[in-house]
């Protein structure tokens, strides 16, 4: 960090220069050059008794990305949030906000809904956000903003014990969004919601990500990842299986879905091109495993010479499920 | 610091089980102080019957004696107190809105400080009840009322706040600690009236004395009454700086040994 020069000097006084390279400062470095760095994660672990929660974890996360942690029960994804948010202790390892250690006032800018709403239950929606306001230090106009956009707006003179689990649910999403944190962490938040609840939580997401805030999302649910995300962290058992972009982690694999008036022909003319590996019929249609190089429109055009005119083609990525049940069996080999 | 105490308001002034507690409290005192002399004075002559010995009545209530008297009085019910503050302190771990508190961006010492206060309020407003009460009765008890009268041992008022303030620093030092209310309630009241007796019997006198609950009730001395001085009997009409010292020294412990644990661990 600090350069230290020693001169001594003949009359054997010792003279300590410490000269600081500012420039050469490591976290400098990141400053200028990495500006975008939101949150940076050195070599954590912990353990809970013989158990390894979370094993030497690093990770950096960009300021603007939906960054999705993903992994099945038990996988350490809510531990990993939960010294994110100091609420576990790390036994060892760093990790950095905005560049910095993290303290209370940094977690001002954090907006966070861990593993399970939590309220006072004899206080209504309104008198719990505005202890959050309070630790805050945010306005209380603000609560009815958020409450409106988790649709909680007629229950906020209701006490919280008279909420279900989703409206709790809802009310804590409100509260991580109280003062618009600048990064918002959620725990598997459409947990207990209903279909419409899930879809709003999503949409919401989508939403907030657009106007340039970082989210990162804990869940297991592959659906929903991938839906939302740009980049993904895969942890099993505690430790890091993958982290990047989620498109680079589904690489440029697709598949092409085909379906034509006459299946038949259409299959016989499907087994003649060599860049589709393998034909799969999902009711009135194929599914197509193909090379990289057979372009939708070169499939269209090979059939068409075929005198085969498709009524449905479509291209669709590899979905993350299968991705990651591909990257979890490929530990237990 | 305001902004600690605010908080602490939100989340307890809108509780109705807070309010009944307190007004429950503040209606067994009121109660207590107003028939206490009468009682005594009627217990005193059914016991007396037949004594040879007159006993002299109590009053219980002539300035400058209220001040010690009804603050020695109050001293029975702080355990009422800490039952409140064993509630409070460990329902926020049981919702585990202390969680909740720190993710928003408390720290942990804050969120002990905000207990510190809420502690700190508690004592403040049951001495303030103390110090209206008895004065309402030396004044309206005492005769030959002279306003030199009212300040002497009116240091008991103080002396009190002292001792509940202590008092329920230790009684949220068992909630922290073990954060399940149940048990903090039952394991503290086994600690009062059990463990540290039992202690205390064992350990020399002079170490016993300074056993926490020992000391701190040790600030207000039980009061002499007409009764005692027959017997020969004269307790401590003073507050003693040991026992001033002690408390100070003990109350910082707690709040330490709260922070030293909660700095660390796993919310």
């Amino acid at each position: 960090m600090a350069k230290v020069c020693i001169i001594v000097v003949d009359n054997g006084f010792f003279v300590i220069i410490v000269i600081y390279f500012y420039l050469f400062r490591p976290i400098n470095i990141k400053k200028t050059i990495l500006q975008n760095e939101i949150l940076e994660i050195r070599d954590v672990s912990k353990s809970y008794g013989r158990l390894k929660a979370l094993d030497s974890l690093s990770l950096t996360v960009e300021r603007g990305s939906v960054f999705g942690i993903l992994g099945p029960n038990g996988s350490g994804k809510t531990t990993t949030l939960g010294i994110l948010l100091d609420i576990i202790k790390p036994d060892r390892g760093n990790y950095f906000w905005f560049g910095k250690k993290p303290d209370a006032t940094i977690r001002k800018r954090i907006g966070a809904l861990l593993e399970q709403p939590l309220f006072y239950p004899y206080l209504t929606a309104v008198q719990n956000l505005k202890i959050i306001a309070d630790i805050r230090g945010v306005r209380y106009e603000e609560i009815d903003e958020v409450l409106d956009m988790v649709r909680l707006s007629d229950r906020k003179w209701y006490k919280c014990n008279s909420f279900s689990f989703g409206m709790k649910q809802r009310l804590a999403i409100a509260a991580a969004m109280l003062g618009k944190p600048e990064v918002l962490i959620l725990d598997e938040p459409t947990n207990g919601l209903d279909p419409k609840g899930i879809a709003d939580i999503r949409n919401l997401i989508v939403k907030v990500a657009k106007m340039g805030f970082t989210i990162i999302l804990a869940s297991h649910l592959l659906d929903e990842v991938e839906k939302v995300c740009t980049h993904v962290l895969v942890l099993e058992k505690g430790k890091k299986r993958y982290a990047g972009p989620v498109n680079e982690a589904l690489g440029n694999s697709f598949i092409i879905e085909v379906a034509a008036p006459d299946l038949l022909s259409l299959q016989s003319a499907l087994k003649q091109i060599p860049q589709v590996k393998t034909i799969t019929r999902q009711n009135t249609m194929f599914v197509l495993n193909v090379h990289d190089d057979l372009t939708p429109d070169l499939l269209n055009r090979k059939l068409s010479d075929q005198g085969i005119y498709l009524t449905h083609l479509a291209v669709r990525n590899k979905s993350l499920e299968k991705y990651f049940l591909e990257l979890l069996s490929d530990g237990h080999e | 610091m305001n902004k600690l105490i605010k908080i602490d308001y939100r989340k307890y002034g809108h509780s109705r089980s807070f309010w009944v507690l307190s007004a429950l409290y503040v209606a067994l005192v009121l109660i207590v102080f107003m028939v206490i002399e009468s009682f005594l004075n009627h217990v005193m002559t059914n016991v007396g019957k037949g004594s040879s010995v007159t006993i002299p009545g109590f009053s219980l209530y002539s300035f400058p004696h209220v001040w010690h008297n009804m603050a020695y009085l109050a001293g029975f019910f702080k355990i009422f107190l800490a039952l409140i503050v064993i509630i409070f302190v460990t329902n926020e771990f049981g919702y585990k809105t202390i969680r909740q508190n720190v993710m928003s961006g408390m720290s942990r010492g804050e969120f002990l400080m905000s207990k510190v206060l809420f502690v700190f309020i508690i004592a403040l407003a049951v001495t303030i009840v103390l110090f209206l009460s008895a004065l309402f009765l030396g004044l309206t008890h005492t005769d030959h009322l002279t306003a030199a009268m009212i300040f002497p041992k009116m240091f008991f008022v103080p002396a009190y706040f002292l001792e509940v303030f202590s008092f329920l620093l230790l009684a949220m030092l068992f909630a922290f600690l073990l954060q399940k209310q149940g048990l903090a309630i039952g394991i503290f009241a086994l600690y009062y009236y059990v463990i540290e007796p039992v202690i205390s019997y064992k350990i020399p006198a002079g170490v016993a004395r300074f056993l926490p609950v020992k000391l701190i009730t040790h600030l207000i001395d039980v009061p002499n009454s007409s009764l005692m001085k027959l017997f020969g009997v004269n307790f401590r009409e003073t507050v003693s700086w040991t026992d001033v010292g002690g408390c100070l020294v003990y109350s910082a412990l707690f709040v330490l040994i709260v922070y030293l644990y909660l700095k660390n661990r796993d919310l």
